[in-house]
């Protein structure tokens, strides 16, 4: 997420080493065809009889069920969608979006990847969208209408356990370019405690673009709140400090969804929640005052959350290049299963592709967004775990266009780009969250991953990894490590690490 | 110039050879107060008029209400007419005046509802922007800078201003540099039945 996050990870390798560099791990040889094993099937349309295409037996359950989550009245959509009169008479518009995959907001690749609430529109869909506009947008029979669906106001997983919500309310200006802001908001809690979801819920839903939810027990997002005179302090790429736990993310679209069975994020008593939120103005000044819902778990988690973080911070893109790639990669030091997947970068970034390379030879694409869009990053949680055994090289690739001929470059002329935090620096980074496929290694994983947006909350920081290690070691119980318990933790740590 | 025959017959023959010249001038739209607009017809002293077409509902178009509000300012600077048009055909007078007044615009707001301006000029998106000449003439048509690249795709600043540099041209009385552009927003609907 930013350079800090990245030092942070770097301090953990001091005692602990992450996870194996590819170049200190004997790893597979990546193949750079690889292709998923399996596109899922979707045929191309086949045209129907001129005229049989209807907007209440063809078009509307497509409307209702892809695209009136967002597009119906008080929702983050400009217009709503719930109509034949709100179809016909966009209907252009609707198909030209739909056909060049615009709408619905989906930036994942089919088959790469298989993730909850892909929001994909079928061949046969865009050709019914498209034809129906072809021949007219006729309405249809009225009995051929599905029913309307419901949708559930307000909190969607139901009235949280506790509501965060902005201590004061932050003004958009009219226009300008798009603004990222934290605002700090204290979590009134007596102990530390397990949480199995989280939701966000902006006010205004014209002007939150996206969100990231950070955690902090040490008090530095206090400090830079309290220098900054307006409500909460500018970041850009990250939150511009060291966050101490995630708590996910939103975008618009997303659904909340709980973590898997067992799992739960740690809140420590005392922290604060660090919202960082990305406002595009929308033409007139607008208010802000975004509120977080917390869902306790109701027993401690079972399995162990952490993440898996790639980052190339070699960054250095001439001006005017087109296509700089930049690989980053790690293996897998025990085995384990992935249940989603965050690639980062910024606004220069076209492409970026994940593979796993499994020690059988095989290859599992974890994700490829191809028209990489900075205002549409997100975390993607897989389906079902996807597994990755001991000794899999996970492998992300980013392309980068600095040229004018991409209009998203913020200099204009083009300049040299490397790594950084503002808009006009790049990044790369990729945190895969995973859990331990058995629980005995989880030491040892969380050893191995960093901290993330989306990591193990604050369960996986340096101190409480350091106390873990010395509990796992201190065979004789007298709450240190003598030379042999230590060298045994040394042994655990080298051979965690990869290294022969 | 109504008490003598001669007169009435000149002057009706002006109006005529007038209308001949301008087939705008009985281009009518109603603005959110009811009252009659001629947005081609120029007034005296006016060089050219701006339209620009909106909806209450389009992204990229309430995105341009700061710029437009200070183009419409240093238009009536410059002796040059601006008017904003909704072209939904469903949009009542009152979502028109809540919308002028959420965005804070002063400038005339006309109804198009039949599409009689947007059939005239041929305009395909909002917000696209016309400066039409005292002859009805176009003198620009296109955006309103480059700041939109796709419809969901922005620039993080624009790097040209083409509607403003048509105007200088204008009150410059010179010609303007780049008469066409793309716009880039919300696609207008036709209003004709597209049969089967």
């Amino acid at each position: 997420m930013n350079a800090r996050l990245v030092v942070a990870g770097l301090c953990g390798c001091v005692l602990f080493a992450c996870a194996a560099r590819a170049e200190d791990a004997a790893a597979p040889e990546a193949d750079k065809t690889a292709k998923p094993a399996a596109l899922p099937a979707d045929p191309p349309y086949l045209a129907k009889p001129k005229g049989s295409v209807t907007y209440t037996k063809h078009i509307a359950p497509i409307l209702f069920n892809n695209c009136m989550s967002c597009h119906r009245n008080g929702e983050i959509a400009p217009f709503p969608l719930g109509s034949y009169r709100d179809a016909q008479k966009r209907d252009v518009q609707i198909a030209m979006i739909v056909k060049d995959r615009l709408m619905p907001p989906w930036k994942a690749e089919p088959g790469y990847g298989e993730f909850h609430d892909a929001r994909r529109l079928t061949n046969e869909q865009i050709g019914l969208i498209q034809q129906w506009v072809d021949d007219g947008s006729p309405e249809g029979d009225a009995k051929d209408l599905p029913e309307a669906p419901k949708f559930t106001e307000g909190w969607q997983l139901g009235p949280p356990d506790l509501v965060l919500k902005m201590p004061e309310a932050y003004t958009v200006a009219a226009e300008g370019r798009d603004v990222y802001r934290c605002f700090v908001i204290p979590i009134p809690i007596d102990e530390d405690k397990y949480v199995s979801a989280v939701e966000y819920r902006p006010g205004n839903r014209k002007v939150v673009h996206h969100a990231l939810l950070f955690l902090d027990s040490l008090g530095t997002a206090r400090k830079k709140d309290e220098a900054d005179p307006l409500p909460g302090f500018a970041s850009f790429g990250g939150p511009g400090f060291l966050p101490t736990g995630g708590l996910g993310g939103w975008a618009p679209g997303a659904l909340p969804r709980p973590l898997p069975e067992g799992t739960a994020k740690a809140i420590k008593k005392g922290s604060d929640l660090v919202l960082q939120l990305h406002f595009h103005p929308t033409g007139k000044e607008e208010s802000e005052l975004s509120q977080v819902g917390i869902y306790y778990s109701k027993k401690p988690p079972t399995r162990t959350l952490a993440a898996l973080t790639m980052r190339g911070r070699k960054i250095d893109i001439p001006a005017g290049e087109k296509a700089y790639t930049i690989k980053e990669s790690t293996t897998t030091t025990i085995d384990m299963e992935a249940i989603g997947i965050a690639p980062h970068a910024h606004l220069l970034a076209k492409d970026i592709k994940c593979n796993a390379y499994l020690p059988d030879g095989s290859v599992t694409p974890l994700i490829w967004i191809k028209d990489w869009d900075f205002n549409w990053q997100g975390q993607y949680m897989y389906e079902k775990p996807v597994k990755l055994p001991k000794g899999t090289k996970v492998e992300v690739e980013f392309t980068y266009d600095n040229s004018t001929g991409n209009p998203r470059n913020p200099s204009n002329p083009p300049k040299r780009v490397t790594w950084g935090e503002q808009t006009t620096d790049e990044m790369a980074l990729c945190w895969v969250q995973v859990m331990p496929e058995h629980e005995t290694d989880a030491l040892a994983l969380k050893a191995a991953a960093g901290r993330s947006i989306f990591g193990g909350g604050e369960g996986t920081n340096l101190r409480d990894l350091i106390k873990e290690a010395v509990k796992k070691f201190d065979e004789d119980g007298d709450g240190k490590l003598n030379d042999e318990e230590r060298a045994k933790l040394r042994e655990f740590y080298n051979k965690t690490r990869g290294q022969k | 110039m109504r008490n003598r025959g001669g007169w009435i017959a000149l002057a009706l023959a002006a109006v005529a050879a007038v209308s001949l010249a301008h087939a705008e001038d009985a281009l009518a739209l109603k603005d959110l107060d009811g009252a009659e607009r001629h947005p081609l017809e120029l007034a005296k002293g006016q060089k050219a008029a701006v339209v620009i077409f909106i909806t209450v509902d389009c992204p990229v178009a309430n995105g341009y209400a700061p710029e437009i509000k200070r183009l419409c300012e240093a238009c009536g600077k410059q002796g040059i007419a601006f008017y904003l048009v909704h072209v939904d055909p469903d949009v009542t007078v009152e979502s028109a005046k809540k919308h002028a007044q959420e965005f804070g615009y002063a400038c005339p707001v006309l109804m198009d509802p039949k599409h009689a301006l947007v059939k005239r000029l041929k305009a395909k998106v909002t917000p696209e922007a016309f400066v039409v000449g005292a002859e009805g003439q176009t003198l620009y048509r296109g955006r309103i800078d480059d700041r939109n690249v796709g419809f969901t795709q922005q620039r993080t600043e624009a790097t040209t201003k083409d509607l403003r540099e048509a105007l200088d041209a204008v009150a410059a009385g010179k010609a303007v540099p780049t008469p066409e552009t793309k716009a880039v927003g919300c696609f207008i609907q036709s209003l004709e039945e597209r049969k089967p």
